[in-house]
């Protein structure tokens, strides 16, 4: 027994050399030519959607380019945030990373100096759509590329509104009225992710703009942050969520679904409606989903109130999602040349939009196949007969700690824990903070 | 029962008391059980049935691939042998080091003593998550991050207050004189300790083994932090991005669930003897 | 069972008997005849001692104390994680004890769960030690076993369970108290400000159930059963065997059990994290998420750092204040 103890613990001081000695980091036994590009993705599903599109790019390059190896790692949206910071903290951000182009993610990095300059000049004929590239530059100088165009919809379950009768809302009014009857027959009138909180956020602006039908209103009360107590349209926007939440238009126990939640909820046909963005393009053509389910979904643009001077063409919109390439990289020159081969027009744009799991921010007229799936068809008119466009939402246009703050007073207000005006009151102050805080 | 005969209580009293207790412990376990039948069922039938009007559906047919898609997309192999490995080294060296210092505490003169020993345990209070910056920058910095050291070192530091302070106490409660005896005997100290001690604490070092395993086997926010690399990923981490990427998919979650859950139920039905007669041995004398 | 325990015990007694009766004879020559210099000179021998406590205290050192003293300093700095930090003193600490409400409300949080857990939760798993042991047998046993098994499971996989139990339309909670007509009693389990903190302690408390009753049922089988022998002779009922003998006895444990429980109740993160990540809003944050939210999600990881320092401050301020509490009543037995 005595002797067992002791050999017991001289193998295991083995083992913790082995693991000192043996198993390092990933920089094993390469030729010398060899190229590792480390990846950084907050796509953790690698066989389907956007994360599967950038496997199958990156295999493709890896397969032109045999010098080269790839070392992806992805984490979903909150730890792939954590593990940024840590990254950043120690001067060692993966050489291409997934970046959000808002100023709450993308700026404090900009101005630090962790991300590379890209050359515009490279990037002419990508078709980038215009204003696209505004979120990833700052002083004139490019920084990153934008993966997806992003707007907010209404989209919804045919088949339920058939079968309670309930008309196709064209108002914001109609909404209201059809939460009232899906309610009673024990339907919830709109799936939202209410826990992660963005959502909620994007609907009292969709509100805003439908109200005012200025898209610049937003962006200058996060300047003259008076405007949110004062000016009468931010009170009225405010009412409009209010009468939606008295007739319990969100599915119950909101504020504790994710997005998963939310999307199941939807897809198992027990929720009429879904407020979601643009990103959700391939819901017909998932093969989780029902085939009932995939023949009912439908797609219609935010209406807007019937009193409004805003119309449902206007568009909260904007480009978040996209890629950038780390200063201190190693292997700089290399991972923008993947940069470049993934985001191609004929790759990122044309594979993502055929295979449904985009909405590019590049131009893809020319890859429409005529076969598109019914998604895919109404998001490109909704997105091709709209008459203006947001731009980065307020959540993320001022400091991180102004999206979780505001995100935080949308979530409280729609869960009815806070009234209209104190919601407002309360944006004000944390504008107002941020605004000390933005220069910083 | 004689001796209760003897002084005269009524037996049936006594055996109508044990069944009352009976029936609530039975309501206990099944609170205590429920919602783990309840993952394992529902991880064999569709996503669907979840929202159906049943509490439990008899898998018809059952989902098995669920376990397969689970198995395969979730890398289980693969991260259940990194989940041993670091864990067979954590939990040793915590034991090894932890037994070293309580001798230390315990039966050594030396003038820090006390102040060492509360220094140790005042790690209990120390928050782990405020350390993951602050350690992923020191570790990065002797070049051991993303390794298993990186997450074997971190579990070791925080095993061991609350090592330290069960083999301690239970220590105390051991009279000295076996150890003066084989001084005399001529026995070094560190021969003692390796030769004696740890026969004698074994009910004390069975309950450290198993509060450390169930700690650190499960730790999931350092085993994100510290490691980026898929080759050294731990268990708790399947469970954790799984989620990310079948958000719709709940069957194999729960398949996912289910399977990280089994490893650390085995041993614990394997071991459960032993651990509670650890535990009862007074390991917690002090 | 009875009868072969009690063998087993003879004999291990009597084992230890014999050996500690040579240990000490032979302990009582060495002082005798002087050589106890020599004795005390080997347990002070300072490379020894150096050998057993170094390699630990090294890593000790290393992994928990540095990490600390670094997010002492961090915790005086504005700092995002980005760029370079910029010290201002005790800058965030005023913020924090005097504006941030948000601070206040997890700090509250946190000691209602410590107290929860100690009123609550450890009289239940007392109850259940008792009971097990009454119980007796080979039933013991197996709920003994079946008691501990949620603290085998991680708490992943235990969190996304609860969340789906308390999920208000699909959850397994509603559907039951629908299955027994008690359906207005349904509620809205962690949306519901009012109710969300009482959701999360019950998940909470359910995890750790075993460790609680495991530690408490070896206390109650550290009690002799002559004790309670002669209490029975003297014909004492239940609650009196309880109150004057069984309680005393397990003062020491439950002292231990009460700190850990106090300082378990403030290090709790994964849960809250997991389930309603401190929402509705914040009604249900807790300062080991708040921290974690701060440092990692709004960029302030100095804010976030200074949340620590005063986390392991009130840390060892509960200590204290629980030991000064406790220690009026151990009595010695």
């Amino acid at each position: 027994m005595i002797k067992l103890k002791k050999l017991l613990c001289i193998s295991l001081t083995c083992v913790v050399l082995t693991g000192l000695i043996g198993c390092g980091k990933s920089e094993t036994v390469t030729k010398s030519t060899d190229i590792n590009i480390k990846f950084f993705s907050n796509l953790p599903d690698r066989a389907t959607g956007q994360g599967k599109l950038e496997q199958t790019l990156i295999d493709s390059y890896i397969k032109d380019n045999p010098n080269v190896k790839v070392t992806v790692e992805a984490l979903q949206d909150a730890p792939y945030k954590q593990k940024f910071t840590t990254y950043a903290a120690s001067n060692g951000i993966p050489d291409l990373f997934m970046v959000w182009g808002q100023p709450s993610f993308l700026a404090p990095i900009m101005k630090n100096g962790y991300v590379a300059e890209l050359n515009a000049n490279d990037f002419k004929d990508y078709g980038f759509l215009n204003g696209s590239l505004d979120g990833f530059s700052t002083n004139g100088k490019l920084y990153g590329l934008p993966r997806n165009t992003d707007f907010m919809v209404l989209y919804y379950n045919k088949a339920l509104f058939e079968k309670y009768g309930v008309k196709l809302p064209t108002t914001y009014e109609d909404i209201v009225e059809a939460a009232k009857t899906f309610r009673k027959n024990d339907i919830s009138p709109i799936a939202i992710n209410g826990k992660d909180k963005y959502t909620m956020s994007l609907m009292y602006q969709d509100l805003l703009l439908k109200e005012s039908g200025d898209q610049k209103l937003m962006p200058a009360a996060l300047k003259d942050t008076t405007k949110f107590t004062t000016d009468p349209l931010f009170a009225k926007a405010a009412e409009d969520v209010k009468a939606l939440t008295d007739v319990k238009g969100f599915q119950d126990s909101f504020v504790t679904a994710d997005y998963g939640a939310a999307n199941n909820l939807f897809a198992q046909g027990k929720a009429a409606m879904y407020y979601m963005g643009s990103w959700e393009v391939g819901m017909d053509l998932n093969k989780d989903f029902s085939d009932e389910f995939k023949k009912n979904v439908d797609v219609i643009k935010f209406p807007a109130p019937s009193t409004g001077k805003g119309k449902d063409t206007d568009l909260v919109a904007w480009n978040g999602g996209g890629y950038a390439v780390s200063a201190n990289s190693k292997v700089k020159d290399e991972s923008i040349k993947l940069l470049k081969y993934m985001m191609k027009p004929e790759n990122w744009a044309k594979l993502g939009w055929q295979s449904g799991a985009v909405v590019p921010a590049q131009k893809y007229d020319q890859y429409l196949t005529g076969k598109e799936s019914n998604l895919q068809k109404k998001l490109t008119e909704i997105l091709s007969t709209s008459t203006s466009i947001s731009g980065v939402a307020w959540d993320d246009a001022l400091t991180p700690d102004f999206k979780t703050n505001s995100e935080n007073l949308s979530q409280e207000f729609f869960a009815g824990f806070k009234t209209p005006k104190q919601f407002l009151e309360e944006a004000a102050k944390a504008a107002e903070n941020a605004a000390e805080n933005v220069n910083k | 029962m004689k001796k209760f005969k003897k002084i005269g209580i009524n037996k049936k009293k006594l055996d109508l008391i044990k069944i009352i207790l009976i029936v609530v412990a039975v309501i206990f376990s099944i609170g205590q059980l429920f919602p783990l039948v309840w993952l394992v069922d529902f991880s064999l039938n569709k996503t669907g049935d979840l929202f159906g009007a049943n509490i439990l559906k008899w898998p018809n047919p059952p989902q098995f691939q669920n376990y397969k898609t689970a198995w395969v997309d979730g890398k289980i192999f693969l991260y259940l042998i990194n989940s041993v490995i670091v864990n067979v080294a954590s939990v040793g060296l915590t034991i090894l080091l932890s037994v070293m210092m309580s001798y230390a505490f315990v039966r050594m003169e030396w003038k820090l003593n006390k102040a060492v020993y509360g220094f140790v345990l005042l790690g209990l209070m120390i928050p782990i998550h405020a350390t993951l910056l602050p350690n992923f920058l020191s570790f990065k910095a002797i070049g051991i991050d993303d390794s298993y050291l990186a997450l074997i070192l971190p579990y070791v530091a925080f095993s061991m207050p609350m090592a330290i302070f069960i083999l301690a106490g239970f220590m105390e409660s051991v009279p000295k004189s076996i150890e003066e005896a084989a001084v005399i005997d001529g026995c070094g100290i560190l021969r003692i300790v390796f030769t004696i001690i740890f026969p004698i604490v074994k009910p004390a070092i069975v309950t450290v083994l198993i509060l450390t395993f169930l700690s650190t086997w499960n730790e999931f926010i350092m085993a994100a932090t510290y490691i980026s690399s898929d080759a050294f990923r731990t268990l708790p981490f399947a469970v954790y991005n799984f989620a990310g990427q079948y958000a719709s998919n709940y069957a194999v979650q729960f398949a996912v669930m289910t399977l990280v859950a089994l490893p650390s139920l085995i041993i614990y039905i394997i071991l459960n003897e032993q651990i509670t007669k650890g535990v009862t041995a007074g390991a917690l004398k002090g | 069972m009875q009868k072969s325990n009690l063998l087993h015990q003879v004999q291990c007694r009597s084992q230890i008997f014999c050996i500690r009766f040579n240990a000490e004879v032979k302990s009582f020559c060495i002082r005798f005849i002087g050589k106890g210099d020599f004795m005390h000179a080997l347990f002070k021998d300072k490379k020894t001692i150096f050998l057993l406590v170094f390699p630990g205290l090294l890593v000790f050192l290393y992994a928990v104390f540095l990490p600390i003293v670094l997010s002492g300093y961090f915790g005086m700095t504005e700092w995002s994680g980005i760029g370079k930090p910029v010290f201002i003193g005790l800058e965030n600490f005023k913020n924090l004890i005097f504006n941030d409400s948000t601070f206040i409300t997890s700090l509250r949080n946190s000691l209602v769960l410590g107290l929860a857990l100690i009123c609550i939760q450890h009289p239940l798993c007392l109850g259940a030690a008792i009971m097990i042991d009454k119980i007796g047998g080979k039933l013991e046993k197996v709920f003994r076993a079946i008691f501990f098994i949620p603290c085998v499971i991680s708490v992943i996989v235990t969190s996304k369970m609860w969340v789906q139990i308390y999920d208000s339309q699909y959850g397994l909670l509603n559907k039951i108290l629908d299955m027994f007509h008690l359906g207005f009693l349904k509620q809205e389990w962690l949306a519901n400000p009012k109710l969300v903190l009482g959701s999360l302690f019950v998940i909470i408390m359910w995890q750790g159930f075993g460790w609680g009753m495991l530690i408490y049922y070896a206390g109650i089988k550290g009690i002799s059963e002559d004790v309670y022998e002669a209490a029975q002779i003297d014909g004492a009922g239940a609650a009196q065997v309880f109150k004057s003998i069984t309680f005393p006895l397990l003062k020491p444990v439950i002292k231990i059990n009460i700190t850990l429980a106090m300082i378990s109740a403030f290090k709790q993160m994964e849960v809250i994290y997991l389930t309603t990540n401190g929402g509705p809003g914040n009604a249900s944050q807790f300062i080991a998420n708040y921290l974690y939210i701060k440092a990692f999600n709004s960029y302030q990881y100095g804010y976030g750092n200074a949340i620590s320092i005063l986390f392991v401050i009130v840390c060892i301020f509960v200590t204290i204040i629980l030991n000064k509490i406790i220690k009026k009543d151990v009595i010695e037995y």
